[in-house]
């Protein structure tokens, strides 16, 4: 019910904040939809409720348990009666191939499961993202940093964050004791751990290419911000460095001492079987995101634990990958009220905690309030975010979706023909070329 | 021969038709409404939902275009750059490379099978119909059994291991030596059975006297083969054909689903270019001059042989 | 003795073929009926440690296949059958009648087939949009009967064409005009072929991704195809229930074909008239 009344109040902050939309809207495509939206909003509170017509959520999280999760969320926020919603789950492979299709169809689903950064920020600058600033303003308890994160170019919030998670190099407990190695802080140290786990027989960094090569942007993301920093990795995603600057070749020049130590199998299969063959013992560690458990035994997980990226340059600045996973509304959205409504309610302590109960589990809420779930695991998750100087989201998110093919096929050739740097980086840069030209 | 007795009789015509009998002039000037609309009512349909949307596909050939915003003219830059582009050139080799393999093999295997199973003896349904099986298969069954074949450790390695040729074994899907072929087998799996079931229904449909004939005269298997059923064959070569270079320049969703036409583009198909550039770059108008160009190349396989088929009926 | 001997070979060379073409599959079958410990510990790859038929349920209810196959059924039949009319009358008029530009209208049509369908697919979309009909199960029935056409038609022109003269000579002398000609005279002949022809469509619709997706985007009006890959997605390692969704949506089609196969081998009257 507190939930309620905190929606209320903020209708006479959106009535204010027309005639800064209207001004801020000028010029931007959105802003039809936009102000009738708005208009309708000020044409009396009824509007908000079960007048109009139902909000679809096409999400797109399909395992089991977070398809499971975020019904139960819409049927909770349905029983308040502050609107009608409802979910449409579409297969994750789809639904990223058709998105560009739902959100410049005429008649739009209205709200969408999606990335925060880069990614968010493209379709709003195409006028494809309804403007959630108002949300925002009952959103203060939240971190500038995720407001930042949230914010496109032409400074509106068109994003609201449910859940983070982030990326690390996993390993089973037992096996490290077993091996007699502890967790790695430097890249000596790591080289040293790999060395001893190979000297057991085991190949020591596990990796999953085959189906899922996006998986190798990770090792790019994580040498590069920590050898040239967060700062120029995201303007080299942005369009603004070169992929052939010698900054790069020295993030693969660093890659290639680790390369010795890879999996040769792991070309071949999918990050699931990949992390099948760590619980299995039959690979030492495995950088990958906590997303991975979805495929892993649940006995299993309590054997795992995880270390950083290990430290490179000291004077680096430390930054973390830390995806933020959300939603954004498509600007044509018949009921901006209601889809403002949902964001409120989705943006909520009460619906991210009950979110983060009902999934899986390994994802830390983005409220600052919401509790994460009680684990080890997940505190230190939890404290290794917290802790860093900088977050960034993940090669597509903070690039574009139509970048990371070029970031694959560089990767997987470069594990393959590590002697080709040089080759490798220029056709890099000329596919990067046409991607950022359209 | 009867058969061509009975090609002269029918109202099939050909060019040098048009001054024909006064029968056959008849009949043209009879053209009824309902005839018309035979043929007309299927036309549209197929205008509505394919040759306008490919009308428009040709123009956004001529565009750059990301399908958010609206698509920019800049002319033949797409074609331009096509030339220069090194991955387009290499998903040009495979495509061909596909098309002799792939489609060759799919016509020898599919033939050899419709000849051993086209008499009707004890078995034989339960034969085609195991040949066939794949066929009826989606794309998602068919990755399915063809990833674990050739994963690690697969059932390919451990056939490998069992016969001693051990250092054999390499990533098959993952490495670019032999990702291309290790795709072309499953598509064979699938295809076999379909081009033999085509061939098997043209085998039926030849005349067994003409067989006998042949065998009276003396001439021998292969004679007979090659001089009675292949000419014989022609309609449904002419199926084939089309059946066989529309499914080779298609080829989308096996590559697809088995390497995105990975490693690094190694056995990247014209079709699976094209769909990257639409949908992973959002290049649609990029992607649209590529489809242009395997529309053009299958036009251009298959016209040639149908105007020839046509020239040599005339 | 070398007839015995032929035969002998024969059929042991067609049934190790045959279980070489069909292993693959009954692989898929036999690990449908594995657990989810048992591919955990042992792998895909491995000889089956366990039995269950859990796997079904859960593809059937938990997954949706259900309301997927319904979906499917309600777009494959009507598809199916429209469209083979549609290219029947086509390639009756075309091949037997002398149409103005009628090899011309046929080339088109096959061209039409010749284009790459993802060339399609942004333009189909927007036009299924304009039409009203986009996230209908009737764009997807529309569009498969406009895209497979061209072939059918072609298929079928070649088939009609072949077909012997006085048959309809005789009708036309006895008066009989063009509808009864083509429902009377040409289309019993041409049931081999249709009904090829129709298990042919029926596979080939009913296994179509790109196109459902493209017209589509509620979950519950998904066919069955991309009702399997979001059971993929849905059960991401759980490769038995992925199996047993697998073979659960390929019954129908093995089914039909089974079916019209006895058909059109047995019914192919063409060689008979000729």
């Amino acid at each position: 019910m507190r939930k309620g009344h905190r929606v209320t109040d903020f209708d006479p902050g959106r009535r204010r904040l027309l005639g800064h939309l209207g001004l801020a809207g000028l010029g931007v495509l959105g802003a039809g939809p936009l102000l009738t939206a708005c208009a309708s909003s000020a044409s009396g509170p009824a509007s908000g409720g079960g007048g109009s017509k139902a909000v679809t959520l096409q999400s797109n999280l399909s395992s089991p348990q977070a398809k499971t999760a975020i019904e139960k969320l819409i049927d909770s926020f349905n029983k308040q009666g502050k609107g009608t919603a409802s979910v449409n789950t579409i297969a994750s492979e789809t639904f990223r191939t058709q998105l560009p299709t739902y959100l410049t169809s005429a008649n739009p689903p209205d709200l969408y499961t999606w990335y925060a950064g880069s990614v968010a920020n493209d379709y709003a600058s195409k006028g494809l993202l309804l403007d959630v600033s108002d949300v925002w303003q009952g959103l203060g308890e939240y971190p500038q940093s995720l407001r930042t994160l949230s914010t496109d170019a032409s400074g509106k919030q068109v994003f609201v964050p449910m859940t983070n998670y982030w990326w690390g190099f996993f390993y089973r407990k037992s096996n490290f004791a077993k091996w007699g190695v502890q967790e790695p802080k430097t890249w000596a140290e790591f080289l040293s751990v790999c060395q001893t786990i190979q000297s057991k027989g085991v190949p020591p960094i596990g990796i999953g290419l085959g189906d899922t090569p996006w998986v190798a942007s990770a090792w790019f993301d994580y040498l590069n911000i920590r050898i040239n920093g967060a700062q120029f990795h995201r303007e080299l995603l942005a369009g603004k460095q070169r992929f052939d600057d010698p900054k790069v070749k020295a993030v693969f020049l660093r890659w290639r001492e680790a390369l010795p130590y890879f999996d040769p199998k792991g070309k071949a299969y999918p990050f699931q079987e990949a992390t099948t063959a760590l619980l299995a013992g039959k690979t030492g560690m495995f950088l990958i995101g906590t997303f991975f458990a979805d495929a892993a035994p649940k006995d299993a997980l309590g054997d795992l634990d995880f270390f950083r990226f290990p430290i490179i340059d000291p004077a680096v600045p430390v930054a973390e990958e830390a995806p933020t996973d959300g939603f954004f509304a498509s600007a044509k959205t018949g009921n901006a009220t209601g889809t403002k409504a949902l964001l409120s309610y989705l943006a909520s302590v009460e619906a991210q905690e009950e979110y983060v109960r009902s999934s899986s589990g390994i994802v830390l809420p983005a409220h600052p309030k919401a509790k994460a779930a009680d684990s080890p695991l997940v505190s230190k998750g939890k404290a290794m975010l917290e802790s860093a100087a900088e977050l960034t989201q993940f090669f597509n998110r903070d690039s574009s979706d139509a970048l990371q093919p070029t970031a694959d096929t560089a990767l997987t050739k470069f594990i393959d023909k590590p002697d080709q740097i040089d080759a490798i980086l220029r056709e890099w840069q000329a596919g990067a070329e046409k991607v950022f030209k359209g | 021969m009867t058969d061509v007795s009975t090609k002269a009789d029918t109202p099939r015509t050909t060019a040098s038709d048009v001054a024909g009998t006064p029968r056959r002039r008849r009949r043209s000037a009879r053209l009824s409404p309902l005839l018309a609309a035979f043929v007309l009512v299927p036309f549209a349909v197929e205008s509505i939902w394919v040759f306008w949307p490919a009308l428009q596909g040709f123009w956004f050939s001529l565009t750059r275009w990301d399908g958010q915003t609206p698509p920019q003219f800049i002319g033949v830059d797409n074609y331009v750059e096509l030339v220069g582009d090194a991955t387009f050139r290499g998903a040009l080799i495979n495509t061909v490379i596909w098309l002799v393999l792939f489609g060759g093999l799919s016509v020898v295997g599919g033939f050899g099978m419709a000849l051993l199973l086209q008499r009707d003896r004890r078995g034989v349904g339960f034969y085609r119909a195991a040949l066939f099986t794949p066929v009826v298969f989606s794309l998602v069954v068919t990755a399915l059994v063809w990833r674990v074949f050739y994963q690690p450790d697969g059932v390919a390695d451990s056939i490998l291991r069992a016969i001693g040729l051990e250092h054999l074994i390499r990533p098959w899907l993952a490495d670019p030596e032999t990702a291309l072929y290790a795709v072309i087998l499953p598509a064979l799996w699938r295809q076999i059975g379909y081009v033999m079931v085509l061939f098997l229904a043209g085998l039926k449909a030849i005349d067994p006297a003409l067989h006998e004939a042949a065998r009276m005269d003396g001439a021998n298997a292969w004679q007979r083969l090659w001089h009675v059923t292949v000419p014989q064959l022609k309609g449904v070569n002419a199926v084939v054909l089309s059946v066989i270079v529309i499914d080779s320049l298609r080829s989308f969703d096996i590559v697809w689903s088995l390497t995105r036409g990975g490693p690094y583009h190694s056995s990247e198909l014209l079709s699976t270019y094209m769909y990257s550039a639409a949908f992973q770059s959002l290049r649609l108008g990029y992607a649209s001059a590529i489809a242009v160009v395997i529309f053009v190349l299958a036009l251009a396989v298959i016209l040639g042989y149908l105007v020839r088929a046509f020239r040599e009926e005339a | 003795m070398i007839q015995k001997f032929r035969t002998g070979a024969f059929h042991s060379g067609m049934i190790l073929l045959s279980l070489l073409w069909l292993a693959p599959v009954l692989w898929v079958v036999v690990m449908s009926t594995r657990t989810f410990d048992d591919i955990a510990a042992h792998g895909v790859g491995s000889l089956p440690h366990s039995f269950t038929l859990d796997t079904y349920r859960q593809a059937w209810t938990d997954g949706g296949e259900l309301q997927a196959l319904i979906n499917s059924m309600l777009v494959t039949i009507p598809s199916v059958a429209l469209s083979l009319a549609l290219a029947a009358v086509g390639a009756f008029a075309l091949s037997r009648y002398r149409i103005p530009g009628r090899r011309t209208i046929l080339l088109l049509m096959l061209a039409g087939n010749l284009l790459p369908p993802q060339i399609l697919l942004i333009p189909v979309q927007k036009f299924s949009e304009l039409t009203g009909l986009y996230d209908t199960l009737w764009a997807l029935i529309a569009v498969q009967v406009g895209f497979g056409l061209g072939f059918y038609t072609f298929v079928l022109h070649g088939f009609m064409r072949d077909l012997p003269g006085e048959i309809q000579e005789a009708a036309t002398i006895d008066g009989a005009g063009p509808w009864q000609i083509f429902a009377r005279v040409m289309l019993p002949l041409t049931r081999p072929a249709l009904a090829a022809l129709g298990a042919l469509s029926f596979t080939w619709i009913f296994n179509d991704l790109l196109w459902a997706i493209t017209v589509l985007r509620t979950d519950d009006r998904m066919p069955v195809t991309p009702a399997l890959l979001a059971l993929q997605g849905q059960f991401v390692s759980s490769w038995s229930v992925i199996a047993a969704g697998t073979v659960i949506a390929a019954v129908p089609t093995v089914a039909v074909f089974l079916r019209f196969q006895r058909h059109f081998v047995s019914g192919l009257a063409i060689g008979a008239v000729k």
